[in-house]
């Protein structure tokens, strides 16, 4: 996705001249961190106590892990207890995903944030279930990526509020993709803004590849595989009851997708995967999303 | 937009599902085609409940074996698959799918067809039970006649094996269970008031064609030619994987290059045909042919 010169040097400034740029909850990059270590140097309490420090995220991630989405099944009711039974990695899945959650701007915005994290929790958990069944990435990597893929319609939300409306009205209206009416209104898409911002918060190399280029995977020289599998779990969700508030108004053939084409040749295992089966099972996903993001917002 | 401050018990922890539900799920799925999401199993028990009353049946597990192992077990699959099936057929039966036919699906077919003289639309309802699959299509057709359709000739063949079926189908007379999915406009548009119960129109009676087929006959199957559509919804699940697998390569044959084939809904080809490619609608899906290849789509 190329992005007008003009338009990007706009872009920029108007990003450093924000006060208020969304940043990283201060509790979630220690916490993030102290996560990466191998699993037997980790202590419950330690996590625990990290958590523990932000009373609000503590409060949605006890939510979260009360989430069949999460494997539970009994309620938990100790943050402890959450991360004893759910395990480190799915404790650092739930805990980005309520810090990310808390990001949005706080006024009434164009595009319901009920909406937009319902479509990125669910395209974070395909990205995870796709990693599972095929092999491709690692799944708490492929979650991460698909949960944080549309960064940049955060930073749209704050820099251009009214410009970000237009678009979002215009592609709601006629079907199309966002990214496409965002190119026309603003002049860049979430896909370049969101790079600037996973820049600047010093993601890793793999979430800015997949941040820039989810919809158009083909130009990602690197981490083609990520990219590719969050582009085909995005496309998914938008096809389905997952999308940003509106479904795209087209017929998509995966097996046509530049990003199918990359996948396929990164795992022999998509061959004989089992499209029709997701699709289906999406609906199990929409049904407890929706749920969880709705009671996180007390909607 | 609240964020909850404390854990909301608003999520009902149902608890995993019974792994001999899943086992039935797993099984319907790898004979029938029919797949039913962790949100339908409750769905799918009941439906095995009344087959396990029938049969005197304690357990999902004493079940599981009855539709495996026992010496009868291919009548109780039938018997089973009836049950789900069961108080599928009405009008407007599956609002999405129609949606995307009519809004997607019909105009890529005009516009591929727009290049050749014959300005002709074919589509097939194989299996079409008491007809109200055939009409609810013609009267979709019908509400674009004087539109995209215009000077277009319409031929919708509907086909089943069951004799009674098609006179009731002829006879075009419904009840309440019928036309419950009728919106008000549909009704007063479409039906006549004919006792206590409806009668289709004459206008959304021309132009259908009732005729007995037997999907499972060669010779005549191989006469079906030209078709734009096809629609086969809960049919192919009785038939087991050799039989399928050559109905639906005459429908490949039968189809046009461009054509489409609707199964019913969760209904899937997985195992059953690689020629066919899935592709998404809004919201549905749909197969074509997989050597085919249609405008670029812009994702």
């Amino acid at each position: 996705m190329t992005t007008a010169p003009m338009s990007k040097q706009v872009l920029l400034k108007k990003l450093d001249g924000l006060r208020q740029i969304p940043t990283i909850p201060a509790v979630l990059a220690p916490l993030l961190k102290y996560l990466e270590q191998p699993v037997e140097r980790l202590h419950v309490q330690k996590v625990t106590d990290l958590l523990a420090q932000d009373k609000s995220l503590a409060a949605q991630c006890l939510q979260m892990a009360n989430s069949p989405l999460f494997g539970r099944w009994q309620k938990v009711e100790s943050l402890r207890g959450a991360v004893v039974s759910l395990g480190f990695r799915n404790v650092s899945d739930i805990a980005m995903s309520c810090g990310v959650l808390n990001m949005l701007p706080g006024e009434k915005t164009s595009l319901d944030p009920v909406v937009f994290w319902e479509h990125s929790l669910g395209c974070a958990l395909i990205c995870r279930h796709l990693a599972r069944n095929t092999n491709q990435s690692d799944p708490a990597k492929a979650y991460l990526a698909g949960l944080l893929h549309d960064l940049g319609i955060i930073v749209n939300l704050w820099v251009l509020p009214q410009e970000f409306r237009t678009a979002y009205e215009s592609a709601k209206t006629r079907g199309i993709p966002l990214h496409e009416a965002e190119q026309k209104f603003l002049g860049f898409t979430h896909c370049d803004s969101g790079r600037l911002l996973a820049e600047r918060w010093g993601l890793s190399p793999e979430l800015i590849a997949v941040v820039s280029h989810h919809h158009s995977p083909e130009n990602s020289s690197e981490h083609a595989g990520l990219v590719a599998l969050v582009h085909i779990a995005d496309l998914l969700c938008r096809m389905s009851g997952l999308n940003y508030g509106y479904i795209e108004d087209r017929e998509v053939n995966l097996f046509e997708d530049p990003g199918f084409t990359i996948l396929e040749q990164a795992s022999a295992s998509l061959k004989s995967f089992d499209w029709a089966r997701l699709t289906f099972e999406l609906d199990s996903y929409m049904d407890e999303v929706h749920g969880l993001v709705r009671a996180i917002y007390r909607k | 937009m609240t964020i909850a401050s404390v854990p909301q018990p608003a999520l009902a922890i149902v608890g995993p599902p019974d792994p001999d539900l899943v086992r039935i799920r797993d099984l319907i799925y790898q004979v029938a085609g029919i797949f039913h999401p962790d949100n339908k199993l409750r769905l799918l028990q009941d439906r095995c409940c009344r087959r396990m009353r029938e049969l005197k049946v304690q357990t999902l597990r004493e079940y599981f074996e009855r539709l495996t192992t026992h010496p009868i077990r291919q009548a109780e699959l039938t018997a089973l698959l009836n049950e789900i099936t069961i108080g599928e057929t009405c009008f407007f039966r599956n609002r999405q799918q129609l949606d995307a036919l009519r809004r997607i699906v019909i105009p890529n077919i005009l516009q591929i067809k727009s290049k050749t003289p014959l300005r002709r639309l074919r589509i097939w309802s194989a299996g079409c039970s008491t007809g109200e699959e055939p009409y609810t299509l013609r009267m979709l057709l019908l509400d674009d006649a004087s539109g995209p359709l215009k000077n277009w000739s319409i031929e919708i063949l509907a086909t089943d094996l069951n004799e009674r079926s098609l006179a009731h189908a002829r006879e075009a007379v419904y009840g309440t269970y019928s036309t419950r999915n009728l919106t008000p406009a549909n009704r007063t548009k479409y039906f006549i008031p004919h006792g206590e119960q409806l009668r289709v129109s004459p206008a959304a009676r021309t132009n259908i064609g009732f005729s007995r087929l037997n999907l499972s006959d060669d010779s005549r199957m191989t006469f079906m030619k030209s078709m734009d559509a096809i629609f086969c919804c809960n049919v192919l699940i009785y038939f087991d994987l050799a039989s399928k697998r050559r109905v639906i390569q005459h429908f490949f044959n039968n189809l046009l290059p461009h054509g489409y084939l609707f199964l019913g809904h969760a209904e899937s080809l997985y195992g059953v045909s690689d020629d066919f490619r899935l592709v998404h609608l809004p919201g549905a899906t749909a197969y074509v042919k997989g050597e085919r290849l249609l405008g670029s789509t812009a994702l």
